[in-house]
């Protein structure tokens, strides 16, 4: 049978849409996608919804300043559709902890049980690392797509006039988280190369940051320069967006796309190398 | 084009040689065999011929290429030992996702995996996820997906290990089947399996190449492998000896006897050598069980 192998940027794309389909047509993926579905429910339909209200009540904003200082929280008062800005407050934390979750098993079982040596001989092992990487951002991304969608209901259920900002505030928060879970997902693609479980891949993980965290913390009390470390961990930029909205959120985004670049080029290295 | 060159090829586990200075040259055409003792190299050998890992030394070529090559991707197949497919997937949609990464259409690779599962036998099953499958079965799926866009190279490593005879039949007569379009390289405890498929063989031992052989060499014509199944052995082996041609007969086996025949020059005698065996075994009343042609692998590869 004469068949020209694709290229190994068909054959990424053929491995991202294969990820995808693993996750949603599998059952474990289905009962990840309901108890990820649960736990926004129960965020949007509590927390969100009532302190979204919190944030209209004009006297708010003075207990906020008060608690936290006057520039800490204030353009979450800015933002035009309440039930997004504290979306984003929850977001900006959980979605890069649904990253190291979800992430976690890009390559680990696979290389144990040696599935991976049926994939090298038909598609480049630069095409398995990145395709993989893609697919897992798909997932993410339908998964920050649904509940981008939830929250927009949830405001268009309190006023129906909201539609158009919502929407476009619903846009720009899912593109800034996207960019948010870059990194993570980059760094549990090279945490999973080296891991022989999932499991394994998620203690690497924590070590890592809280390691690095301790490490960081310790060297920036001893020079402010080396205080500069701190931008080397993915996460690092996360307190600073909590207080941003829209357009200005995106100020920080080349801090994770160098971080993500620099993960998966430690990766391809690790995976151009390593014995399967 | 060969279609494998090994030059120099070392493989170090820390301190330890796994293969050591192995060079060999192959041609694609009948199966090739690879033999050798446990951790004589053999599952190493094929790593480093897949690419799943690099050489401490020495250069490989396949097709004229380097292992990991993109130009070889889906050119060559292999059965890896131990390693199995996703839990979590079902075999239909495992193999088509190969099919797919080696250039099919979406119909096409699914029709693929289909045609694949067929020719091992297990086309019914393609709906169902690998742990419901007995670990013969299992092989035999792991088997078909070498057979995804019927590649030039298909390197097996034990591929009968565990399963029936029936099955481990249907599996040789598969590789045989597809021998004039693929050439298969497996490796394998049982020697009369090899035997019955292989024309070269490779015999590893302790990481070092120490035997090339072809099974139908012009030498194997020199010897005759006779199975008896009533005869007094002594007896036989000293007849047998005094007939003309014969230069040599041993046994290392009870009843099983190698007789080696006198070359070129004095062929003509050893041309009617069948007729005077039968002859004296009828004058002896013994009963025969086989003659084989030349020498079984085992003979050959450790006499």
């Amino acid at each position: 049978m004469t068949n020209n192998p694709p290229s190994s940027f068909n054959n990424m794309l053929i491995i991202a849409m294969f990820e995808l389909r693993k996750f949603l047509f599998n059952t474990r993926g289905i009962i990840a996608l309901v108890a990820f579905g649960l736990v926004w429910g129960v965020l949007l339909l509590y927390p969100i919804q009532s302190a979204s209200a919190m944030l209209l009540q004009p006297n708010v904003k003075d207990v906020i300043d008060s608690l936290f200082g006057a520039n800490t929280l204030n353009v979450l008062f800015e933002w035009p559709v309440a039930e997004m800005a504290v979306f984003w407050c929850f977001a900006l934390y959980l979605f890069p902890l649904f990253s190291i979750l979800i992430a976690a098993d890009q390559f680990s079982s696979d290389k144990t049980r040696g599935t991976l040596r049926f994939l090298t001989l038909r598609t480049s092992r630069d095409s398995l690392l990145f395709g993989r990487f893609l697919g897992q951002i798909l997932i993410q991304g339908l998964l920050i797509l649904l509940t981008i969608i939830a929250t927009v209901a949830l405001a268009l259920s309190r006023d129906s006039q909201l539609f158009l900002p919502a929407l476009t505030s619903g846009a720009l928060v899912g593109l800034n988280l996207i960019i948010v879970i870059l990194p993570y997902t980059a760094v549990m693609t090279l945490l999973s190369l080296y891991a022989r479980t999932a499991r394994q891949a998620m203690v690497f993980a924590t070590i890592l940051w809280t390691v690095i965290s301790i490490a960081i913390m310790v060297l920036g009390s001893q020079s402010n320069v080396l205080a500069q470390l701190q931008w080397i961990l993915p996460g690092a930029q996360l307190s600073d967006m909590l207080n941003t909205n829209g357009l200005n959120s995106l100020v920080y985004a080349p801090i994770p796309l160098i971080q993500t670049a620099a993960a998966l080029l430690l990766g391809r290295m690790y995976m151009q190398r390593s014995s399967l | 084009m060969s279609l494998i060159q090994c030059q120099g090829l070392s493989k170090l586990y820390g301190s330890k040689k796994a293969l050591n200075d192995v060079n060999f040259s192959l041609e694609a055409g009948a199966p090739i065999a690879l033999v050798g003792p446990n951790g004589a190299g053999k599952t190493t050998l094929f790593s480093l011929l897949c690419g799943y890992m690099s050489p401490s030394a020495g250069t490989i070529t396949l097709l004229g290429e380097a292992p990991n090559s993109p130009k070889l991707l889906g050119k060559i197949a292999a059965l890896p030992q131990d390693a199995v497919l996703d839990p979590n997937l079902t075999i239909v949609s495992q193999l088509s996702f190969f099919a797919r990464l080696q250039g099919m259409g979406v119909e096409q690779a699914r029709q693929e995996a289909i045609r694949v599962l067929t020719l091992v036998d297990l086309a019914d099953v393609a709906e169902q996820k690998p742990p419901s499958l007995s670990h013969g079965m299992s092989k035999r799926v792991s088997i078909a997906q070498t057979l995804i866009g019927s590649p030039e190279l298909v390197l097996l490593d034990e591929p009968t290990a565990g399963l029936d005879p029936a099955n481990a039949k249907k599996v040789r007569e598969l590789v045989k089947a597809l021998s004039p379009t693929t050439t298969f390289m497996i490796s394998s405890h049982n020697l009369d399996e090899l035997e019955k498929l292989c024309d070269q063989v490779l015999y590893l031992d302790k990481g070092q190449l120490s035997q090339a052989v072809s099974m139908h060499a012009s030498t194997d014509s020199d010897y005759l492998t006779l199975t008896m199944q009533t005869c007094d052995s002594e007896v036989l082996q000293a007849e047998v000896a005094k007939l003309a041609g014969v230069v040599n007969v041993s046994s290392k086996q009870s009843k099983v006897f190698i007789i080696q025949l006198a070359t070129d020059a004095e062929k003509a005698q050893n041309s009617d050598i069948e007729m005077r065996l039968f002859t004296l075994f009828n004058q002896h009343q013994w009963q025969y069980k086989m003659l084989l042609k030349g020498r079984t692998l085992e003979e050959t590869l450790f006499s």
